[in-house]
Formats: C-alpha cells, sequence, structure tokens
C-alpha cells in the first residue's frame, strides 16, 4: 500500500488536468491520505487462487448492442448548442500549433 | 382540494381522471407550494413553472375531450438534477454546468412524460451525484424538513426533501452508492433502488457507470412501484439496460412463507435506537409472516473502501469529458488548450469532485492499480458471492439505511466518517440489487429512520411487495409538522 504525499498529488493534478488553489490543495492532500490509509483494510482480505469471477451483470444478459445503423440524435446545431465558442459549424478552440 | 399535496400520487390521479380536480389546479397549487417553502428547504434549482402549465391545460383539453390519458396524468413529478428534459439546464448541481441546456430528454423522463406526468421542477443535489449530504451543491445546500439545521441527506437530497415537504408527489434520484436510499430514510419518504440496468441510463450524467440507477421517491410503496411500472423499460441507448418487458407491480399485504435475511454479524455496532428499530422492523414483519433466518455479509464490512475505489474510478473517468472544448464553462482566461482544461476544470468543479476524480485516477494509476483498482474487483465479486449464498436461504436482506437519523449540516469533517454514512446502502449497488428504504419510525430527536429491504438481481417486484406489506401494517410516513399546512 501507498503514501500519499504531495509528490503523488502533483503527478495526479496533471493527470487529472486539474489545478486547484492553496486552501484546496491542502485539504485534499489531507483528505486523500485519510482515504488511502483506510483502503489498506485490503490487505486483510485473502483472494484464493481461481476465485469468483462474478461481475455485476452475472445472471443478466451482458451487455446490448444495437445494430450498427447510424441515427440523428442530435442534428450539428444542436450539438454546437452547448458549444462555447465556435466557428462555421465548427467548435473552436486556441491554436495548437506555434506558427513560425 | 386545498389540501391535495395530502394525497398520495394514485389519489390525486384518480382524483383527476374523475373530473375532481384539474391538472391546471394541480399545477397550480405545487407551484405555490414551491413559492411558499422552496427557498427555506433548497430542494429545487429550477422550477418549470410555464412548462408545466402547458402541459397541465394540454391534459385537461384531452381529459375533457375524453382521450385516453397516460397512468401517471396529473400527477406532478420533480426531477433531479443530473436528468435531461430537452431544452431545459441540467446543472448536475455544477458551476460547470450552469448554462447546459440538454439538447435530449433522458429515457425515464420520455416515459414520464408519455404517461401524463407534470413535471415540475429540477431538484438541488450533491455536484455530479458526489456526496451523503447535500452540502455538495456549487448552489446552495438542501435542508431537512423535519428540521432546517439537519441535512436532508445525498446525494438525491433535493428529490428527498421535495417529496417529504409535499412539493410535488413523486420525483427521480439516482442511486450509485445510496443514494435515493439514504435521503428517503432521512426524510422519512419512500425511495427505490432497481436491480441495475432495470431503469435506462440514457440522459443520466454519468457518474459510476457500473453502479448507477435511477429510481422513485414516493410518499407511499404504491407510488413508488407505480413509477417502477413505467420507467422500468428496456432501452436500446443504454448499452446495460435489461432486456426484458416492463414488470407489473402486484402488491400483497402478508409476508407468508419469507424468509428474511439478518447479517447479525455485519450489524454489530448499530448505535442503540438504530438497532432498537431494526429489530422492531424485523419482528413486524415476523408477525406479518416471515421467518427471520441469520446469514453471513460479513465480506460487507470491507464494501465502503471497494465502493470508493471502484466508484471514483469510473468517475475519473466519466468526468473527463467536462474539458471546456464541446459543453459547460470555459474559463475565459485560458490562452491555450492545455490553459482550457487545467482552467475550466480548476475553475468548474467543486472540491468533493476534485477529490474524488484525484481519488479515482490514483486507484488506476501505473504501480498502484493492482493494489486497489484490482483487488477492489475481486472484492466486490466475493460480495456478490455473499449475496448469492445468502439468497439460497432468504428471500430478501433486512438492513437499517444509515447508521443514524439525519445528522446536522457542518457537524462531519472527516472524509471516511462522511463515507461510511454509506455503509449500508453501497452493497446492493455493487451487487447491482434490487433495494428500498421504508419509513420505520423515528429517533429520538424526532427524525426519520428507514428500513431496507434488498433482494436478488431481478426481484424487483417482489422487494416492493415486502415493502408494501410492512408500510401497510406500520403506516410510519407523516408530514413534517413546518409542511403540514391545510393550503397550498
Amino acid at each position: 500500500m501507498a503514501d500519499f504525499d504531495r509528490q503523488t498529488l502533483e503527478h495526479l493534478k496533471k493527470l487529472c488536468r486539474i489545478e486547484c488553489d492553496e486552501a484546496e490543495e491542502a485539504d485534499i492532500l489531507n483528505s486523500l491520505k485519510r482515504i488511502i490509509e483506510y483502503f489498506a483494510q485490503f490487505d486483510e482480505v485473502q483472494i484464493e487462487k481461481g476465485a469468483s469471477k462474478h461481475s455485476v451483470l452475472n445472471g443478466m444478459t451482458g451487455n446490448r448492442w444495437r445494430e450498427d445503423i447510424p441515427e440523428t440524435l442530435l442534428t450539428r446545431e444542436e450539438f454546437l448548442s452547448n458549444a462555447p465558442d465556435q466557428i462555421a459549424g465548427m467548435i473552436r478552440v486556441p491554436p495548437v500549433l506555434k506558427t513560425q | 382540494m386545498n389540501r391535495m399535496h395530502y394525497l398520495s400520487a394514485i389519489e390525486l390521479r384518480d382524483a383527476f381522471l374523475k373530473g375532481e380536480v384539474t391538472a391546471q389546479n394541480i399545477a397550480q397549487h405545487f407551484l405555490k407550494r414551491i413559492e411558499k417553502h422552496g427557498s427555506a428547504l433548497g430542494a429545487f434549482l429550477s422550477v418549470l413553472g410555464p412548462r408545466v402549465l402547458l402541459k397541465a391545460e394540454a391534459l385537461d383539453k384531452k381529459r375533457t375531450h375524453g382521450k385516453p390519458l397516460g397512468k401517471l396524468a396529473g400527477i406532478p413529478i420533480a426531477i433531479k438534477d443530473n436528468m435531461h428534459i430537452a431544452g431545459e439546464i441540467t446543472t448536475c448541481g455544477s458551476k460547470f454546468l450552469k448554462n447546459y441546456k440538454a439538447p435530449f430528454d433522458a429515457t425515464a423522463v420520455r416515459l414520464l412524460e408519455e404517461e401524463d406526468a407534470l413535471l415540475i421542477g429540477k431538484t438541488n443535489l450533491d455536484e455530479f451525484a458526489m456526496g451523503s449530504s447535500n452540502e455538495n451543491s456549487a448552489y446552495f445546500p438542501v435542508n431537512n424538513p423535519w428540521n432546517l439545521t439537519r441535512v436532508p441527506g445525498g446525494s438525491s437530497g433535493g428529490s428527498a426533501a421535495a417529496i417529504s415537504a409535499r412539493l410535488a408527489l413523486l420525483a427521480t434520484g439516482s442511486d450509485t452508492g445510496g443514494s435515493i436510499r439514504q435521503p428517503a430514510s432521512f426524510c422519512g419518504v419512500v425511495g427505490f433502488k432497481p436491480t441495475y440496468g432495470r431503469v435506462s441510463r440514457y440522459g443520466l450524467v454519468a457518474f459510476g457507470s457500473s453502479l448507477d440507477q435511477i429510481g422513485p421517491f414516493a410518499t407511499t410503496v404504491a407510488d413508488a412501484a407505480l413509477v417502477m411500472e413505467t420507467i422500468g423499460r428496456s432501452c436500446p441507448y443504454d448499452a446495460t439496460s435489461l432486456d426484458f418487458p416492463a414488470e407489473s407491480y402486484k402488491l400483497t399485504q402478508d409476508l407468508k412463507d419469507i424468509k428474511i435475511g439478518i447479517p447479525n454479524r455485519f450489524l454489530e455496532n448499530l448505535r442503540p435506537e438504530v438497532q432498537a428499530n431494526y429489530l422492531s422492523a424485523i419482528d413486524i414483519m415476523r408477525s406479518l409472516g416471515a421467518t427471520a433466518v441469520e446469514i453471513d455479509l460479513d465480506i460487507l464490512k470491507y464494501s465502503i473502501a471497494v465502493y470508493y475505489v471502484l466508484a471514483t474510478a469510473e468517475a475519473s473517468t466519466n468526468l473527463a469529458r467536462f474539458d471546456g472544448i464541446r459543453y459547460g464553462v470555459r474559463s475565459p482566461s485560458a490562452k491555450n488548450l492545455e490553459q482550457i482544461y487545467d482552467f475550466s476544470r480548476k475553475e468548474g468543479f467543486g472540491r468533493e469532485v476534485k477529490k474524488r476524480i484525484m481519488l479515482g485516477t490514483f486507484v488506476l494509476s501505473a504501480g498502484f492499480q493492482d493494489a486497489y483498482y484490482k483487488k477492489a474487483q475481486k472484492i466486490r465479486s466475493l460480495i456478490l458471492d455473499a449475496f448469492e449464498k445468502a439468497y439460497e436461504i432468504c428471500d430478501a436482506v433486512i438492513m437499517p439505511v444509515a447508521t443514524s437519523g439525519a445528522f446536522a449540516a457542518g457537524a462531519i469533517h472527516d472524509p471516511v466518517e462522511m463515507y461510511l454514512q454509506d455503509i449500508f446502502t453501497v452493497p446492493a449497488n455493487l451487487a447491482g440489487l434490487p433495494a428500498i428504504s421504508v419509513p420505520s419510525g423515528f429517533d429520538s430527536e424526532h427524525l426519520p429512520l428507514g428500513i431496507q429491504i434488498i433482494g436478488p438481481q431481478m426481484c424487483d417486484v417482489s422487494v416492493m411487495r415486502y415493502a408494501y406489506a410492512y408500510e401497510q401494517a406500520t403506516r410510519l410516513a407523516g408530514v413534517p409538522p413546518a409542511f403540514a399546512d391545510e393550503e397550498p
């Protein structure tokens, strides 16, 4: 089981693409330390070889797949109606490539 | 009909069908109640006044012209604000989606509307359904109608409070780890989580996809069953939707030949008044013909740890879609693409959501996945095994819903203590089981308590039948004194 420290938090912020202010960061660090300590109880559980492979869908039907037929569930206009920025029927974002 | 909020949903529908009250009177009555009590409770994030009045007018015309009416005709229903109503805002209790206008209906919402329910408003919740007290709403907290200084439970606290205070007669909730049952218990109403896959999740903003289920809040079990008859249907737009026809809920008043499972060792250390309430519920079920058998569910002591690994892992992937690009807020201070992600998520998400995304990312990250995520999956399988074994000797498992009555707002600071509030509710989500909370009395502070009945997968109707029998014998639901007014 892991120790959870500030360095791990910094790494996680990058993985999650989330910035925090100082107060938030201190609280999140303390909370996650506490919660991960609580998860140490997993060590008490021995999983025997060949143990159950039960999943929540056992006894049910499993995933249902639709036929691969295109449907118009949303028009372009409907989809774009929630976009924070758009141009000529497309979503606009800042330039990704730097110009020379 | 000044007291129509005292009726059950079925009674009000029947009054409408007989012409004793118009749909417009009903809509106006409940809109008035929301106006009068809504701000004290914080139960609603939006009220659909013009929309519901239009629908009511159309229903009155239908009735006058003798056209067929749906089975929910004229019943005011509140929708948890993480489910889409086309053309209306879905905030999920988050600033991230403060302006997000739903482009389509959730399947459950569509089915309710097709049966002529009156959609009256969208209810408050913990942000993205993450919380057990409704203190995590980005807008304002919800207060418990039985005591405004207490929490209503979470995450569907707005729906539970709205039903308890009779601001609507039906409501929807979503239950990932107890988010219907725990607030139902705290607010003294009925709350049902169906078998996983019974109700389509299409149009429900995802939190933990292997755990989430939509279900009803109501003042009676029969009303909750009526909602299930409507929304418990197969749906092609949810790949985990069960491929079975809708069920008819025939309710009976006894528990003859029913074996109820009592997980004594798992329930060690209950608070005395919760234990007394639990034992009294068992006695009542016995008096209705049930036999109690002891079952071994000791493995459930790990269920909170398992749940908070799996639910946060799923949440961290589900909430990756909120990036400020396609919908939701985009930070005005972002200058490049990476800043759009970083700043929009910083400004859009609240602290608990950030915490859970980070925790979920941690348990899935290289080096830790085996110790946390995979181990949790294996223990989840053991939990499924334990329930399966229990159901070889019993028909339903009986447990309290919560460890106490509603606690005070701001009382719990330790995250693990807060998460442990869900200890009796998360097992049903981990195992995909149908489970209901029914009012079972009050604690010494006159706050409601609930009893939980958990059935095997697919036995939703049986769970509802057992709950109905218990409810008919006890009738412990009531209207909170502050909301027991004789007028709208």
